[in-house]
């Protein structure tokens, strides 16, 4: 039964894309299709925004976006949310797994049941689906930022503030483990090897998602490395405690602030120069394309196995500039 | 009543403590277990000072900087641990601080950025000082209610009151992190008066201040009563429920004061600030050599306890040793600290509870 009332909807959308995308909700009505989207964790400014985009895409289609999630980035809180979803289930799940092996069999079980997942921001195994090998490539698609080249802009734009001197910096991380996270720090070790030999990247400091700590951690590598140049805040509470580091160590301006996402408080400490630069993803768009592929496909139409969305860089000149405005992250 | 009741002895109202017949060898034991923290911030600072000077030759000690940076990390974990301590000695726990410091920071931030254009930026922040630090006294009223009347264990209790604080903090908070728009309020997080940041000052101010009330007052001497012996203390006419009422408000304006603080030091309120300072709390606690059972502890002791957390955590990154020594480091201390605790009320022939 329901898989003809898909073929039909197929059908319909075949006639409606021939009159245009705009007729598309008029057409759909007969199936309202329920899309179930789970971020890494609810409580992050950069899921929020992607489920504005999500949401913006699900209003457009005539689609039902359903948002939970768990309040940490934690598979032990991710999973049996994610249950509780696959037993409503819903016509295809977007998910920002929470672990690249852990997540696996527990998605593989939506796949049983034949709902098509869809991973957004974070992946499964090594992140290249529908390859007929493992077994982790039944997700449909991955569609996120390219968080290797991230890191790699990171390091660039450090090492452009830094200037021709060069010296040492690091990374403030969160934990090991997290696979945005490891491939921004990836990226930007990459980036300073290959193409700033005058930089040295010193040993990465894990703050457990705690800005006092990361505070700290700054101000001990400065204490220990008085040609401390700068420092790569790979994710919000990193940057934020890493720039209260350097205030309060008396070095702003000279201990360069590199700041991995753009939310409010972030483009607060750019104006105020604590923070030199940020690295802003584009959450909505992420939001945005998994809930137009999960429909397109829904709709019996092919995807793309990957998708990339792009990057801002924003720092004290162009924060001001509306076309930059539009990547801060809003509540 | 001459003797300080931090040896774990019941408080009790006819008799002698135990104490007072011991020889002096054993007082000399005690005194030494009871500065256990203060020993073990010692030769932690003098191991660094060892490592620092044989690996690298520098100093870490001698170095202005580097007491600055411990202080300023030591500000949070502390004001939430004395809090705690205060909950602790009472017999109880409160696992909920943690939330309603994050509480405290997004209310600070919301009130602070409603204000400020309206009533001038010094008016503002007081107000934000006061509705925060009365918002977070309301999940302590709760949790004290839960306690006192309603019998429910303080790990229980706590525990709801951890997640009802949590859901609440993020709701205000959106989600995300709330930044502050008041130029005055990041000074009085970043500034420094005579080389000492604000925050410093002011931590040590309200330490002192509890610690005063701890020791030398008719409710810290009540709090020890109860936490080493309820019947006891019910019988010698001690209002305990009360008591307890109080203490969870007050044990939770501490960490309001704590979420405050962190507001003005990052310039935004964040409702996970807290989260990974709980379990530092109830640590820096045990190693200031308060027992879990109740009865004994010192906001002396917790000073040091806190130091000694934050001594290790900046250290080992001074010297530059791999990030995942920390944990086993604190966790080494902790299980020692336990176990002299342990071996002294073996000694001085107090109570041990197993």
């Amino acid at each position: 039964m329901k898989r003809r009332s898909v073929l039909k909807s197929a059908a319909m959308l075949a006639v409606a894309a021939s009159v245009g995308l705009a007729a598309v909700p008029g057409h759909a009505q007969d199936k309202k299709y329920t899309v179930a989207l789970v971020p890494g964790l609810t409580t992050d400014a950069f899921y929020i925004t992607m489920r504005k985009g999500a949401q913006a895409a699900a209003d457009a289609l005539g689609v039902e976006l359903v948002f939970q999630g768990a309040p940490d980035f934690n598979p032990v809180l991710q999973v049996p949310v994610l249950d509780a979803v696959i037993a409503r289930k819903p016509d295809a799940i977007l998910i920002a797994p929470t672990d690249t092996t852990q997540l696996v069999e527990p998605l593989r079980k939506a796949h049983d049941a034949g709902i098509p997942v869809i991973t957004v921001d974070t992946f499964i195994g090594n992140g290249k689906y529908q390859t007929g090998s493992g077994n982790a490539d039944f997700p449909l698609s991955y569609i996120a930022s390219d968080n290797v080249l991230g890191g790699r802009m990171a390091a660039t734009a450090l090492a452009n503030a830094i200037g021709e001197g060069g010296g040492k910096v690091y990374v403030s991380n969160v934990k090991p483990g997290i696979s945005t996270t490891d491939q921004r720090e990836e990226g930007f070790k990459a980036e300073m090897a290959e193409n700033h030999p005058n930089i040295t990247v010193l040993e990465t400091q894990f703050n457990e998602n705690d800005a006092n700590k990361a505070a700290s951690q700054l101000q001990a590598v400065f204490a220990r490395n008085s040609d401390l140049k700068g420092v790569f805040g790979a994710n919000l509470f990193s940057a934020l405690g890493a720039g209260n580091g350097v205030q309060q160590a008396g070095q702003t301006g000279n201990v360069k602030v590199v700041a991995f996402d753009a939310p409010t408080s972030i483009i607060d400490n750019i104006n105020s120069g604590l923070v030199d630069v940020a690295i802003a993803q584009h959450p909505a768009e992420i939001g945005y394309y998994g809930v137009v592929s999960a429909f397109a496909h829904l709709t019996g139409n092919s995807i793309p196995v990957a998708i990339g969305t792009g990057f801002t860089v924003i720092n004290k000149d162009n924060v001001g500039d509306e076309n930059v405005a539009k990547y801060i992250y809003s509540d | 009543m001459t003797t300080t009741p931090t040896d774990g002895t019941p408080v009790a109202s006819n008799g002698r403590p135990q104490a007072d017949h011991a020889d002096l060898a054993k007082t000399l034991v005690q005194r030494i277990a009871d500065l256990r923290a203060w020993l073990f911030l010692a030769a932690l600072i003098i191991g660094f000072e060892a490592w620092a000077r044989s690996s690298f030759g520098g100093t870490f000690i001698f170095n202005p900087f580097n007491l600055q940076s411990i202080a300023i990390f030591a500000v949070a974990p502390l004001l939430l641990a004395t809090g705690q301590t205060f909950v602790i000695i009472s017999g109880g726990i409160d696992l909920s601080l943690g939330f309603i410091m994050g509480l405290a920071a997004v209310v600070a931030a919301h009130v602070i950025n409603y204000a400020t254009p309206g009533m001038g930026a010094p008016t503002a922040i007081l107000l934000g000082f006061l509705v925060a630090i009365l918002v977070a006294g309301i999940p302590g009223f709760i949790n004290g209610l839960l306690v006192s009347r309603l019998r429910v264990p303080p790990f229980i209790g706590t525990l709801g009151m951890f997640g009802v604080a949590r859901g609440v903090a993020f709701l205000l908070a959106g989600g995300t992190t709330v930044p502050v728009h008041n130029p005055l309020f990041a000074t009085i997080g970043n500034g420094r008066f005579i080389g000492v940041p604000y925050i410093v000052w002011i931590t040590a101010v309200f330490v002192l201040v509890m610690h005063y009330l701890l020791s030398q007052t008719r409710f810290g001497q009540h709090n020890y009563a109860i936490g080493a012996n309820p019947q006891a203390a019910r019988r010698a006419g001690i209002d305990i429920k009360s008591h307890l009422l109080r203490l969870y408000i007050m044990s939770a304006c501490c960490a309001g004061l704590a979420g405050v603080l962190y507001s003005a030091r990052f310039n935004a309120g964040a409702a996970q600030a807290g989260e990974p300072l709980l379990l530092d709390s109830v640590a820096a606690v045990v190693i200031g050599g308060a027992s879990l059972f109740g009865g004994s502890g010192t906001i002396l002791g917790t000073v040091a306890g806190a130091f000694v957390i934050a001594v290790i955590q900046y250290g080992l990154v001074f010297v530059n040793v791999e990030p995942f020594w920390q944990f086993i480091s604190v966790g080494v201390v902790i299980i020692i600290s336990v176990l002299i605790d342990q071996a002294q009320r073996r000694f001085s022939g107090g109570r041990i509870d197993e």
